[in-house]
């Protein structure tokens, strides 16, 4: 295994109290794998990925337990120096918004050619020519010409290129992609989204794939890991998951897409709010939603079952993991 | 006259702005498939930096362009003032004491018998070194602890943030008298010395500000994922985008130095006789304001002029660098 988290606790202290953003989650991501982390805003998929690239923000965020294991070393246990050399070199991350993930002072060139200098020692010159080398790997025409150009200058799918190049430039093992295609047009995502899986495949890379949208995932992940306060409820192979959920929580998920054939119907929305962090419900968290609730639920905490009636490796945090499926 | 409208380069130039980086947006998809066109880059946008943006936008503004002037003025005739003061400032004869305008003397003489204009032209030399030394030692002093303090955060901050405010706190008049009047040296160090002092926790107040608002940029994190290290992002990453308010501030504390100086001059802690200074001259002069206000308002007149190019200054590089200010 590329990756493996295990049993991740990471809380902040804010004035309302402690907030557990991430409570044992674990997953693993192989080489020329893809990962897709699922989940509403504030489930813990962001902070989860932050804390694998060693970006926390610490304080107010504190990692009370658990290991990252990278290629079988513990980057937590890693001292920051260390830590920095590998990010960047070893894994990188995609963000959400190109335009702001951009320096807006300096040249896409030079934020390119950052990467060779620092990492590699490259002469300023050398690294200019790979720069353009990138920009040409992710189809930016005139590549030569552009790459003197500011971020302002860029459109967003553009922009969201460069980003990729960026990660890319120095060949990691692991590219985190945190909503990558979020903040841009829906024509330009499929592209980006391609782009993106096509440079993985070429160079073998695993990826971790953030994202609240559905229709991405489909196309391009292996597995899915579904968040929710801060814990893994379901994780299965990706079209066993559209198939046939095993947790209320993805059930109603897949039910809240928009679908061609139920034109002018009322869209299906999960009911109520994810919860406050600093009070996370006791027992199952997503109980107060949960249609299938029963009192077991309001007490006892769900470990992650195991599915045994799929032939791939399945999990279901929900005590009716059973119902769920054949319901 | 032709239908079709003449073309015109201005306005294609102008019009490659937003409009021309919206256009590839749409046509990404064609130009994914052809090979890069013509219309990939466009030659005729040159790109430009902050820097040079503002450049454009400063020479631009009449403000700037007058009070550069002026300043450039005063920066002469400071480092050469007998390019247009032949005398030497003194040289007084007290027969000619508070006589006015006369050929050759075109300010006349203060009650010392010393030729005004002179004096007035070398007072410059104090002003201008005083107040560009000061605002060196402040910027750099402020910017750094600010910086730094605002980057790293945590128990130096706290502890830097509560000296600011105990700096806030001194008057500056009554400082100055306090610590001034126990040095003896008649060099302008002492006073840089206090203006530095007293001067630092104005800037690296903004600077923090500055650094901390540039430190949320989600460029900042994102260098931070692609390994850069801490002296990386805030050398390359945060300061230039957080040294603007710094430089804005600065230049106008510049101005406000200047008067510093010659308001301790005045008062006779800050230089003394037989330094050349606009304070001390003003202060000399003004107990005879009635009989040669020529000898007050020389120097006054120098002094609130150059103040004021300075201020103006700093208004014009603040609109520049920041145009949502306008």
């Amino acid at each position: 295994m590329l990756l493996e988290v295990r049993d991740l606790h990471v809380e902040f202290h804010t004035r309302d109290g402690v907030a557990k953003a991430v409570n044992g989650v674990s997953y693993g991501v192989d080489a020329g794998e893809t990962l897709a982390v699922l989940g509403e805003s504030g489930s813990g998929k962001s902070v989860t990925a932050q804390t694998v690239m060693g970006i926390l923000d610490v304080p107010p965020g504190r990692i009370t337990s658990g290991e990252i294991l990278f290629e079988g070393r513990d980057l937590l246990k890693l001292k920051e120096e260390e830590r920095r050399k590998v990010r960047g070199a070893e894994m990188a991350m995609i963000f959400q918004d190109a335009l702001s993930s951009l320096n807006p002072v300096l040249t896409v060139g030079a934020q390119l050619a950052e990467m060779f200098t620092v990492h590699r020692g490259m002469s300023r010159k050398d690294a200019q020519a790979k720069a353009v080398e990138l920009m040409d790997r992710v189809r930016i025409p005139a590549a030569r010409e552009r790459v003197k150009q500011y971020p302002h200058q860029f459109s967003g799918g553009m922009r969201q290129r460069i980003m990729i190049a960026m990660a890319m430039a120095l060949e990691p093992k692991l590219i985190i992609a945190d909503e990558p295609t979020t903040a841009l047009d829906v024509t330009v995502q499929a592209q980006v989204m391609d782009l993106l899986a096509e440079l993985q495949r070429e160079l073998n890379m695993g990826l971790i794939l953030i994202t609240h949208d559905l229709g991405v995932v489909a196309d391009v992940a292996d597995k899915i890991a579904v968040m929710y306060a801060g814990r893994i409820v379901e994780t299965a192979p990706v079209h066993d998951i559209y198939k046939a959920p095993a947790h209320p929580y993805t059930r109603g998920l897949l039910d809240s897409i928009p679908r061609l054939d139920q034109k002018g119907q009322e869209l299906y929305a999960i009911k109520g709010l994810p919860p406050n962090l600093t009070r996370i419900p006791p027992g199952c968290a997503f109980h107060p939603r949960c249609p299938m609730a029963q009192d077991v639920c309001r007490t006892d905490v769900p470990p992650l079952y195991e599915v045994t009636e799929s032939d791939a490796e399945r999990g279901s945090a929900c005590h009716f993991w059973r119902e769920c499926l054949h319901g | 006259m032709p239908e079709q409208e003449p073309y015109e380069p201005e306005r294609a130039i102008a019009g490659t702005g937003m409009g021309g980086t919206m256009d590839l947006g749409t046509s990404e998809a064609v130009t994914l498939e052809q090979p890069p066109g013509p219309d990939g880059a466009d030659p005729r946008e040159k790109p430009r930096s902050l820097w040079s943006d503002a450049w454009h936008d400063l020479r631009r503004n009449p403000v700037f362009i007058i009070s550069a002037l002026v300043i450039l003025f005063l920066v002469v005739i400071s480092l050469w003032p007998s390019l247009i003061a032949s005398g030497n400032p003194l040289k007084c004869d007290l027969a000619k004491a508070q006589e006015g305008s006369q050929p050759g003397h075109p300010f006349g003489f203060n009650g010392q018998g010393c030729d005004v204009y002179t004096r007035t032209v070398y007072g410059a030399r104090t002003s201008v070194a005083v107040g560009i030394l000061a605002t060196l030692g402040v910027a750099v002093l402020g910017s750094v602890l600010g910086g730094l303090a605002g980057f790293f955060g945590g128990g130096g901050d706290a502890v830097l943030s509560r000296i600011t405010d105990i700096f806030f706190a001194i008057p500056v008049v009554l400082g100055g008298l306090v610590l001034l009047s126990v040095i003896t040296s008649n060099t302008i160090w002492p006073v840089i010395g206090f203006i530095v002092l007293l001067g630092w926790p104005q800037i690296s107040r903004i600077a923090r500000g500055s650094v901390i608002t540039a430190k949320q940029n989600d460029y900042v994190q994102a260098a931070r994922a692609l390994g850069a290290s801490n002296s990386r992002l805030l050398l390359r990453h945060i300061a230039p985008n957080a040294i603007a308010p710094v430089i804005v501030v600065a230049t106008i504390a510049l101005g406000t130095y200047i008067s510093l100086e010659a308001t301790l001059s005045f008062l006779g802690v800050g230089l003394k006789p037989p330094s050349v200074s606009w304070g001390i001259d003003i202060s000399s002069a003004a107990p005879y304001v009635r009989n040669a206000p020529h000898a007050l308002l020389w120097p006054s007149g120098a002094l609130a002029l150059t103040v004021l190019a300075f201020i103006m200054l700093g208004d014009a590089v603040r609109d520049a660098l920041d145009p949502k200010l306008r």
